[in-house]
């Protein structure tokens, strides 16, 4: 028994020095990374931008949280280029004293200059290492990533974060880096991500806050007195990896529409009695079905769209107990998401010639034999299908008013 | 009788469910959707299909050698000499897919869990704790195994419940695109390892109730199978036939849990329990080696044997591949062949053929 | 605590005077040659022999008198001062015989021949009286506070039960508290300990036998267990481990403990102890055996099972809905108790991506300024914390409450405002402690050594080490067995009658048999559909 004791405590006095040489990392060893960037640099590089947390900034350590956390600047921005990301990220470990944490990523944006080269280079590491998460924002930037990466949140510790909050919540087409995997796998539809920009909201609110956003980078890298926020714009549009074009917001919804992602959202529509006066409405639930048909030469699609939707602001007076002024408003409705759908569609079909809705894995699942054939040539064919949408819109709530309370006297 | 403790039916059933599935589950998915695509879960239920004669031919041919494992009834069924030698195979065997197996679950937590570790010490690890744990013999190793196995079915279940927001059944579609043909490919390496219960064999004669085995091992094959079947839709149905190029797809979709930020990132918390199941499995495939080379060598008792065999365990669990990708290469295209055509399927059906026909012989003379 | 331990270091006389003065050579054992010894007839010479036994004891006192009538018929009392009801004695023996006997008397002559007859029978009001021949016996009547009474021309020693000593009072359990359920708790004396489960089981079934263990300390042990419920086969299991014991003394409960364990080598208790009458009473009626020991309040009762851990008495007599849900809360303290502290090490050191972002970064400021690596830090504010509670238990009562504040704010507050530990790390060292507690405490024991081993284990191989420290345990676990039943029962392997007391308390009516694996000999333990209902209506 005795000498089984030695024996283990042999062993362990053995693997005692061993200890701390593999997999652990110690919280104050590591450069926290929230956000990613990459660029596209001379000669066929790529430049690396990383936003990293800078604990002591955020208070703590002393007891008693620093209340005004955003007085000090809380991440630092640094930027490498490098033949890859990988690479880059190599090099920028001799700038950067601590070792680099991929773990809690929130975002990563690419550049529009890299988009418009094709993504696939600079995607890949995100999707291999295990230190990075399948749940990474990817979003698409008109400009320089490392600009967006360099700002700052009014609300959020940081800029990522506040980013990763908006994905989170649904605003715009939000993607995370294993849907764009999937997209980007599949020859049934095309990638799209979300455009952030820097876009100037009021004036700083410390010494800290100041951004160089683009329009303001003028003759001198100088931070300006305006304090930029990240915000979502539009959407990019990606032919297989390569960034073609943008969709505005409004186009974006039709964008969710088609694609039925449509969870939350708001339509305006003008009153149907008073002109100049407009009525939104809240969308509760939305729901579209699509339907491909193939007769041996054109493929066409029937779009159904379903919503349901509280009018939540009415600027006009008209009596919404009346059910033909209501029907007119849903007929309205409809009217207003076919039309956004329509202009989504028709930048795709005829502006950027893609499918970003995924109709052709509708189509797959159809048509598997046929599939086969037009797979290779599917966006041409998407390009020339006719689309007919219906749109079958309900307002199931009117808040807590029916009519106006103002209007009765 | 080497072997002097007694399990009771539900703790067999359990034994075996973990010994089929609980490393397979890491990769299975994988390599059905490789061959398979979206079909991969038509595969999986045809290895649970294919499985069930498997396990009826392991269960028939113990029942005709009462209280004796497969080591020692085949020198019964084909003579002392041909039996020691094909008792010695099935120990080849047997150590061969061990040593698979601790490599792939070291392999697994490197890259899931700790990559800046080497294999070795998860390896040594593994293989340690299994001996700690066959040396106070086959009722502890039930008994500990018991403990565990609800986790190991809960956290299955969590995964696959926590991850429906991100599941997307029509990603099933369109069904059977390629044909029988990709899907019969696809259900051989699931076959296989619904074929390992014929290291049931081992333990059948110290059921607390022998008589019960039948129905044990057709619970295994089912429990096994409806595992699998959730596995491969659940990972199947959050990515689409691109699992064929992951490889831990179950991992992947883990990962992708987050409901709320509260219930975010636990895959290590999962990962950890799985590993429990790993273990176990090891432990159980160690244990049968272990006795089994006892009874082939008529040692008196087993538990000498443990920590020499461990050690050859370590060794080739380091040199049975080079990496990864070998490993998985040999799961998805050799191992179930040779396992099929040998082992689990080939060698039992000749066996219980002669021991019918020897058994008709002895009637026939009384 | 002065009584207690003057009363359990009185024998120890008995061992030094043997080296120093054997009366006749032979008697150099307490226990072996003295049995031939038998007491003469001549008092002076069995006086001599006793005043020489008891060499140098000055707590043995010798009172010589005579017989009220018959004066020439010396008598004389030896017994152990402290240790008799000293009132007893004068009042009820030396009175009675000494001045009251002469009027009591009949006609009938006392002589020498008749005078011990007519002394127990006549004289003496003692309601329990002994009559040996031997020295030892009397030696030990003395040391055990029996009051001894020779009576000169017989070789018969008169042994007065007026054992009466100083003793503690049945308190408050100090170790076990409930909040609904009987208070008491058992007390330092063999015999009121019985008492009490006397009183709770008055049943001729509810056996209570004694025997003596240690050389010196000739302490005794009472087997308590009914018959009828208990599995025989436990009783003379218990009954041979215990005579298999050959030891100079047994002080406590403990001793025994270990002595008769089924693995001696395990961490993890397989034989429970308590003070508590009720909980005793309860593992008695459940099957068990219970050992008591003289000297101690502390009971053992055998056999113990893990899940017993989370079981208090309280769960019985509270009901059974929030039974069952202190018992899950509990069972989520063992755990953390056992694991947080190397959870929390192996998350900070390995597993950094469990951690929401916001709370990684709140973490990271903390953890800026610190020093050390998180596993030093865990281990040294562990470590601090086993020292304040050792603390906490050793100390003074009055200076405890000073030392508790400054411990807590040196560690608490000091600590984190000056940057050497993260205030996370005192959140998690904290409710380690508390969750500790929660459990019944020779579990807890267990949990508390182990917690170490695992934070090694997280710190070397993150949450692969913790898990597989986990699994070492748990497959020792079920390795175990307390007097042959399996220590994982009714989990591994599952008992499913049994899982009624486990994580949840089922309602008395429903827990209708005993626990199947300890008493298996009577399972049944109520009549079935018990379970109150209104009066059902009747059909007309």
């Amino acid at each position: 028994m005795i000498k089984k004791i030695i024996c283990f405590l042999l062993i362990c006095a053995l693997v005692l020095p061993l200890e701390g040489c593999w997999s652990r990392r110690e919280l104050n060893e590591l450069a926290i990374v929230l956000a990613a960037g990459v660029d596209s640099a001379p000669n066929n590089k790529i430049l690396l931008t990383v936003q990293i947390a800078r604990p002591s900034a955020f208070g703590g350590g002393g007891g008693g949280q620093k209340m005004a956390a955003a007085q000090e600047n809380n991440v630092w921005v640094i930027s490498q280029t490098g033949e890859s990301v990988f690479d880059a990220q190599r090099y920028l470990e001799a700038k950067v004293s601590r070792e680099l944490y991929w773990g809690h990523t929130v975002i990563l944006v690419f550049g529009e200059q890299l988009a418009r080269n094709g993504i696939r280079k600079a995607i890949n590491y995100f999707s291999r290492s295990p230190n990075t998460r399948e749940t990474i924002w990817v979003l698409v930037t008109r400009g320089k990533a490392a600009d967006v990466l360099n700002s700052h949140s009014q609300l959020e510790t940081t800029s990522a974060q506040s980013i990763g909050n908006m994905a989170r919540a649904g605003v715009g087409v939000p993607v995370m880096l294993k849907d764009l995997s999937i997209m980007l796998a599949s020859k049934g539809t095309n990638p799209v991500l979300p455009r952030i920009e820097l876009t100037p909201s009021g004036k700083p609110q410390g010494p800290g806050m100041q951004e160089n956003i683009p329009e303001a980078r003028g003759s001198q890298q100088q931070a300006t007195l305006t304090h930029a926020e990240p915000t979502t714009t539009g959407t990019g549009v990606f032919k297989d990896d390569r960034l073609v074009g943008w969709l505005d917001m409004s186009e974006t919804r039709g964008l969710l529409w088609l694609k039925d992602k449509m969870e939350k959202g708001e339509i305006t529509i003008p009153s149907p009695r008073e002109s100049g006066k407009n009525i939104s409405i809240n969308i509760i639930r939305g729901n579209t079905s699509v339907e491909p048909f193939y007769d041996g030469q054109n493929v066409w699609f029937d779009v159904r769209m379903q919503m349901d939707g509280a009018l939540l602001e009415q600027q006009s007076t008209e009596d919404l107990t009346d059910p033909r002024i209501f029907a007119s408003i849903e007929k309205e409705l409809n009217r207003r998401i076919e039309e956004k759908a329509r202009s989504a569609l028709e930048k795709a079909q005829l502006t950027y010639e893609v499918d970003i809705f995924g109709f052709g894995e509708a189509f797959h699942r159809k048509y598997k034999k046929e599939w086969a054939v037009l797979k290779d040539r599917w966006n041409e064919v998407f390009a020339g299908a006719d689309v007919n949408i219906a749109v079958q819109a309900r307002i199931r709530r009117t808040g807590l008013t029916t009519n106006r309370i103002s209007k009765e006297r | 009788m080497l072997e002097k403790g007694k399990i009771g039916g539900r703790q067999a059933v359990y034994l075996n469910v973990t010994m089929i599935v609980a490393t397979a589950l890491l990769g299975a998915p994988a390599l059905m959707a490789a061959q398979a695509r979206q079909d991969a879960w038509l595969s999986s239920l045809l290895a649970t299909l294919l499985g069930i004669p498997l396990a009826l031919l392991t269960v028939k041919l113990s029942s005709l050698y009462p209280g004796k494992t497969l080591i020692e009834y085949l020198e019964e069924i084909i003579g002392r000499w041909p039996g020691k030698v094909l008792g010695l195979l099935y120990l080849f065997y047997f150590i061969h897919i061990t040593s698979i197996m601790i490599r792939e679950y070291g392999g697994f937590l490197v890259d899931a869990l700790m990559p800046q570790t080497p294999l070795i010490v998860f390896n040594i690890t593994v293989v340690a704790i299994s001996a700690y744990t066959i040396k106070l013999g086959l009722e502890v190793l039930a008994r500990a195994h018991q403990f565990f196995f609800p986790w190991i079915v809960f956290s299955l279940a969590l995964t696959f419940l926590l991850a429906t927001p991100q599941v997307d059944l029509t990603r099933l579609l369109p069904v059977f695109e390629s044909g029988a043909v990709p899907i019969l490919k696809g259900s051989l390496t699931p076959t296989a390892w619904h074929g390992e219960i014929i290291a049931f064999a081992m333990i059948i004669p110290f059921l607390a109730k022998p008589d019960q085995a039948r129905s044990i091992a057709l619970y295994s094959i089912g429990y096994v199978g409806v595992i699998f079947f959730f596995l491969v839709i659940g990972s199947l149905a959050t990515f689409g036939p691109g699992i064929a190029s992951m490889n831990y797809p179950v991992l992947n979709e883990i990962r992708l849990i987050s409901i709320t930020k509260i219930i975010d990132r636990m895959e290590p918390f999962i990962v950890a329990i799985w590993v429990t199941g790993g273990l176990m499995k090891v432990a159980f495939f160690y244990y049968v080696i272990v006795l089994g080379s006892a009874q082939w060598l008529k040692l008196r008792d087993y538990r000498p044997l443990a920590l020499p065999l461990g050690a050859i365990l370590v060794a080739l669990s380091i040199a049975v591949a080079e990496n990864t990708m070998q490993t998985f290469d040999f799961i998805a295209h050799v191992w179930p062949l040779y396992a099929l055509t040998a082992f689990e399927m080939g060698f039992p059906v000749v066996l219980l053929a002669i021991a019918l026909a020897r058994k008709k012989g002895e009637s026939a003379l009384d | 605590m002065g009584i207690y331990f003057r009363k359990r270091k009185r024998p120890r006389p008995i061992g030094v005077s043997e080296k120093t003065s054997p009366p006749d050579g032979n008697h150099n054992s307490a226990d072996n040659t003295s049995e031939s010894l038998l007491l003469s007839t001549d008092i002076e010479e069995n006086l001599q022999y006793l005043q020489a036994i008891f060499e140098n004891c000055s707590d043995v006192v010798y009172r010589e008198f005579l017989l009220a009538q018959q004066e020439q018929i010396k008598l004389a009392l030896i017994y152990t001062d402290g240790l008799t009801d000293k009132s007893q004695v004068s009042e009820q023996i030396m009175r009675a015989l000494a001045l009251e006997m002469s009027m009591a008397t009949d006609s009938t002559e006392i002589t020498r021949a008749n005078a011990l007859h007519y002394v127990k029978m006549r004289g003496l009001c003692i309601h329990q009286i002994q009559e040996s021949q031997r020295l030892e016996d009397v030696v030990d009547a003395v040391l055990s506070g029996d009051t001894v009474l020779l009576v000169d021309g017989h070789a018969t020693a008169l042994i007065n039960g007026n054992r009466g000593w100083e003793s503690r009072s049945i308190e408050d359990s100090k170790t076990e508290i409930v909040v609904r359920g009987p208070r008491e708790s058992f007390v330092e004396t063999l015999r009121t300990n019985t008492s009490m489960l006397r009183r709770k089981i008055k049943n001729p079934n509810l056996k209570i036998e004694t025997l003596q263990l240690g050389q010196v300390t000739k302490t005794d042990i009472a087997v308590a267990y009914i018959k009828g419920i208990v599995n025989e086969g436990l009783v003379s299991e218990v009954k041979k481990r215990l005579g298999r014991i050959n030891i100079d003394g047994v002080l406590e409960s403990g001793y025994i403990e270990e002595l008769i364990k089924d693995n001696p080598m395990s961490v993890f208790p397989t034989i429970s102890h308590t003070d508590r009458p009720d909980r005793v009473a309860a593992n008695l009626l459940e099957g068990r055996v219970a050992i008591l020991v003289d000297g101690t309040p502390v009971a053992l009762t055998a056999p113990y099972l893990f899940i017993e851990a989370i079981q208090t008495p309280e769960d019985y007599y509270e009901q059974s809905f929030f039974a069952s849900g202190v018992r899950v809360l509990r069972i989520a303290s063992l755990f953390l108790a056992l694991t947080l502290p190397s959870l929390y090490v192996a998350i900070i050191s390995f597993h950094q991506e469990m951690l929401p972002t916001p709370l990684l970064l709140s973490i990271a400021a903390q953890r800026e300024a610190v020093p050390f690596p998180v596993f030093v830090e865990a281990f040294i504010m562990e470590v601090a914390f086993e020292i304040i509670r050792e603390t906490g238990i050793r100390l003074p009562r009055p200076v405890g409450q000073a030392v508790s504040i400054v411990a807590a704010l040196i560690i608490g507050e000091a600590a984190v405002q000056a940057g050497l530990v993260a205030g996370a790390t005192i959140i998690v060292v904290a409710l380690t402690a508390m969750a500790s507690f929660t459990v019944y405490y020779s579990g807890s024991i267990a949990l508390r050594l182990l917690r170490f081993p695992l934070m090694f284990l997280a710190a070397f191989l993150g949450l692969f080490g913790l898990i597989s420290g986990l699994i070492i345990m748990v497959v020792h676990l079920a390795s175990l067995r307390s007097f042959g039943v399996p220590y994982l029962a009714p989990v591994a392997p599952i008992i499913t009658e049994d899982l009624k007391d486990s994580a949840v308390r089922a309602p008395w009516w429903a827990m209708d048999k005993r626990p199947h694996l300890i008493g298996q000999n009577n399972p049944r333990r109520e009549a079935p559909g018990l379970k109150p209902h209104p009066p059902r209506e009747r059909k007309r």
